[in-house]
């Protein structure tokens, strides 16, 4: 029996079916991976499951108990740990009170006697603390043990949320992007800790992943997630190849996409400003644009800036295909593609700037299509061929769940 | 230079002993002995001075008074982070529920007092469910129409109000005198503080905190955000009706017309200036704008002639120079200064509380720690 049974679920906001009958199984010590194009409803399914929201159809079991509508503090005391894709935690305290915090409902005392100031309570508190203490060590942040939480950089937070996650003690972990803000080498030290922990602890994972390499390393079964609905699921090898999968992602016209922009180190550096740039303003129409299921509009201006920059032949070539039947039929641009970027170093350069403005823009969805199909041109690995790096996704991601926690 | 010592908690010890010449151990006692020093002054001003005659000390009960009022809303405002403005009808419920039920019902002293405390708690218990709500705007718009909306019927009701006359409300024989009247007060603050600090310590208040920030974090924590709202309000209501029964029996009579709207400014003002999320900001705060505070200070002959001699002033508006004042600190807080009193004051209370002193504080200290409520207050 899974440890966590989605059947048929589905949510609308208004005018707008964010969820249609998803169906998402977890067996005992798998780390799933949700994956899938911004706005595809990821972390709406995250709060549906953790029970932020209420679904208008389908269940949700936890190891065969119909948990559908049990409040969300409930189901963190069930076992559910989560984190949030903008950093849940409590900015105001340290990292060692936010530890404490998360701990709260397995602690034993009850608000009265803590009040009254009992000793069971000044005991508790004592091994509340160690257990915080423990788990600073394992992740390394003994350092930043009473330092504000509002200060640290967001690397860290993401690491000490996902500490948080497990000091409420969960069976089940859903980790909404934990690797965002990490560079490359930051985030496969992660895919070793999250091996590491379920090993340790016998966890059960479900994570939204961006960053590839991380979701092929560590994923046992991968859902993907487009408009709502499921649009394919399988080991990581599969899904990497999937026709529909690629088409998702790339927007139907992705060889051309590709051979046109690069991830630069200020696209990375940007990331962080984009992020909040978006947060500020440009949430909306990203999300608007992605839920109207302008699959189409999208790679049709995308194409715009590709036209000045110099394709390279190849991709004229897929160009000429049907777009989704492009990807589809030509797996050859998704998996590995190193020659091809090799070739033309001076295109991804003048396809920078792009990049840069998008992250000044606040109407992102159009252009940021260029910039998310880039990285899977240009690395060199053959992982990066399905999904978007993270600097590109993370701030799209932002867009679409933002407005979702913000209905609520 | 040489190392003398290697354990970490000597290391800096042995250091300083050979730079300075003389064991560092004799200049942390220099410090002790001031600080006891420090502890004896203060130990003094409150035990000894305040309730010195008995106006003094009904003035100082003044004072504990609205310091209990003011931990009281530094629940709901700094904790929490919610907003009342309609603290006074709290208050003032609490102390026309221990008058009418003392001297009407005649209930017994200590009797009355948790009446009070059960029906202040009551009505902040009906505004909690409110804020489960409501928040931000909406949710001071109505605590201030519920102050409002209690000044002018509960407050009016004949039965309570001795048609019109006020409540009486007589202190039992030990407390007649002012003195024992401010150390009974004194004892119900530290009481109140130490129940404050148990809160902040244990998990309920750490659940505040949460939730004061993000529900939604509060709640992937396992926080019941619903009940522990609650809790903070009727912690609060119970408090404010504590304090609201001390009033009651301060001046032994109790009208409508002592809980109005302004009382309820004055201690939003109090909490905000002297500090949210600090026990003794906010205390420091309450007695600055209680009949204790400015006031007191322009009953010194210097000080009031001084004020009259300014232009513009004059003996006849010498008056409203504490609202004057407060208006005036209020602004220069939120502003410039948005830890108030408690900000300025850290590095003597941390120094106090055994830290060796530092201007430049520690990482508990500078706006981030009050920057969740003073936003939304």
């Amino acid at each position: 029996m899974p440890v966590l049974e989605v059947r048929d679920l589905s949510i609308r906001f208004g005018g707008l079916q964010a969820l249609e009958g998803v169906n998402i199984d977890v067996n005992e010590w798998e780390i799933v991976g949700l994956i899938g194009p911004n706005g595809a409803g990821k972390t709406t399914a995250f709060n549906c499951i953790t029970g932020f929201y209420k679904p208008n159809t389908g269940t949700v079991r936890y190891r065969g108990a119909d948990v559908t509508r049990t409040p969300p503090h409930k189901k963190a005391a069930m076992g559910f740990g989560r984190t949030f894709q903008n950093v849940g935690m409590v900015k105001s305290t340290t990292a060692l009170e936010n530890l404490k915090t998360a701990q709260h409902a397995k602690v034993q005392y009850d608000v009265l006697s803590g009040l009254g100031g009992a000793p069971a309570s000044w005991r508790e508190e004592r091994e509340l603390e160690e257990k915080a203490d423990a788990i600073l060590d394992m992740l390394d942040l003994q350092s930043i043990r009473d330092t504000k939480v509002g200060g640290l950089s967001y690397g860290t937070l993401k690491l000490l949320e996902l500490g948080c996650a497990l000091a409420t003690d969960p069976e089940i972990l859903l980790l909404d992007e934990p690797s965002s803000g990490m560079g490359p080498d930051e985030s496969d030290e992660l895919g070793e800790r999250l091996l590491k922990l379920r090993k340790e602890f016998g966890l059960t994972m479900l994570l939204i992943e961006h960053h590839v390499p991380l979701v092929l390393r560590v994923c046992d079964h991968v859902y993907v997630l487009n408009f709502g609905r499921l649009l394919a699921e399988g080991g990581p090898s599969v899904i990497q190849t999937h026709p529909e999968v690629v088409a998702a992602y790339l927007g139907g016209e992705a060889p051309e996409a590709l051979a046109k922009t690069q991830e630069t180190n200020e696209d990375a550096a940007l990331d962080e400003g984009t992020h909040r740039a978006l947060k500020r303003g440009g949430r909306t129409p990203g999300r608007k644009a992605a839920a109207k299921g302008t699959a189409k509009a999208r790679p049709a201006k995308s194409a715009k800036p590709a036209k000045s920059a110099k394709l390279a032949e190849p991709a004229k070539a897929a160009k000429a295909a049907k777009p989704t039947k492009a990807a589809a039929a030509e797996p050859a641009p998704v998996v590995p593609a190193p020659r091809q970027a090799a070739r033309k170093p001076a295109a991804p350069r003048k396809a920078a700037p792009t990049g840069g403005e998008t992250v000044a823009t606040p109407k992102p969805a159009a252009k940021r299509a260029p910039r998310k199909t880039a990285g899977s041109t240009t690395s060199t690995t053959t992982t990066r061929t399905i999904t978007p790096p993270p600097p590109a996704a993370e701030p799209s991601v932002g867009d679409a769940t933002g407005t979702d926690e913000e209905r609520s | 230079m040489p190392t003398t010592t290697t354990t970490d908690a000597g290391a800096d010890v042995g250091v300083r002993t050979h730079v300075s010449g003389r064991p560092h151990r004799v200049r942390s006692g220099v410090s002790w002995i001031l600080r006891l020093a420090m502890y004896a002054a203060l130990a003094w001003v409150v035990l000894k001075w305040m309730p010195g005659n008995p106006d003094r000390a009904g003035k100082a009960s003044d004072a504990v008074q609205f310091a209990l009022v003011g931990l009281s809303l530094n629940i709901i405002i700094g904790y929490t982070g919610q907003l009342s403005l309609g603290h006074q009808g709290f208050v003032g419920a609490g102390a026309f529920a221990a008058a009418y039920s003392a001297t009407v019902k005649g209930a017994p002293f200590a009797v009355s007092i948790l009446i009070a405390m059960a029906v202040s708690a009551l009505f902040a218990f009906m505004l909690g469910v409110v804020a489960l709500r409501i928040t931000g705007l909406y949710l001071a718009l109505i605590t201030l129409v519920f102050g409002l909306t209690l000044e002018v019927s509960l407050f009016e009701v004949e039965e309570f109000t001795n048609a019109g006359a006020g409540q009486p409300a007589h202190r039992p024989d030990f407390l007649i005198e002012n003195k024992p009247y401010f150390y009974f007060c004194l004892a119900m603050l530290v009481a109140v503080v130490y129940v404050d600090w148990q809160l902040t310590r244990t998990k309920a208040g750490r659940a505040l905190f949460a939730l004061r920030e993000n529900e939604r974090v509060a709640a992937a924590f396992g926080i019941n955000v619903t009940a522990f709202k609650l809790l903070a309000f009727v912690l609060s209501g119970a408090i404010a009706g504590l304090a609201g029964a001390l009033f009651a029996y301060r001046y032994e009579n109790v009208t409508g017309a002592d809980y109005d709207f302004f009382l309820a400014l004055t201690f939003v003002l109090m909490v905000v200036v002297g500090g949210l999320n600090s026990r003794v900001g906010v205390i420091l705060g309450a007695v600055l704008f209680s009949p204790f505070g400015l006031e007191q200070l322009l009953e010194i002959h210097s000080v009031r002639d001084f004020i009259a001699n300014i232009p513009g002033i004059g003996e006849g508006r010498i008056q409203f120079m504490p609202r004057m004042i407060g208006a005036f600190l209020l602004i220069q807080t939120v502003v410039l200064n948005p830890g108030g009193i408690a900000q300025q004051l850290r590095p003597v209370t941390r120094w106090l509380g055994g830290k060796p002193f530092s201007l430049h504080g520690d990482k508990d200290s500078g706006p981030g720690v009050v920057e969740g409520s003073s936003a939304r207050a």
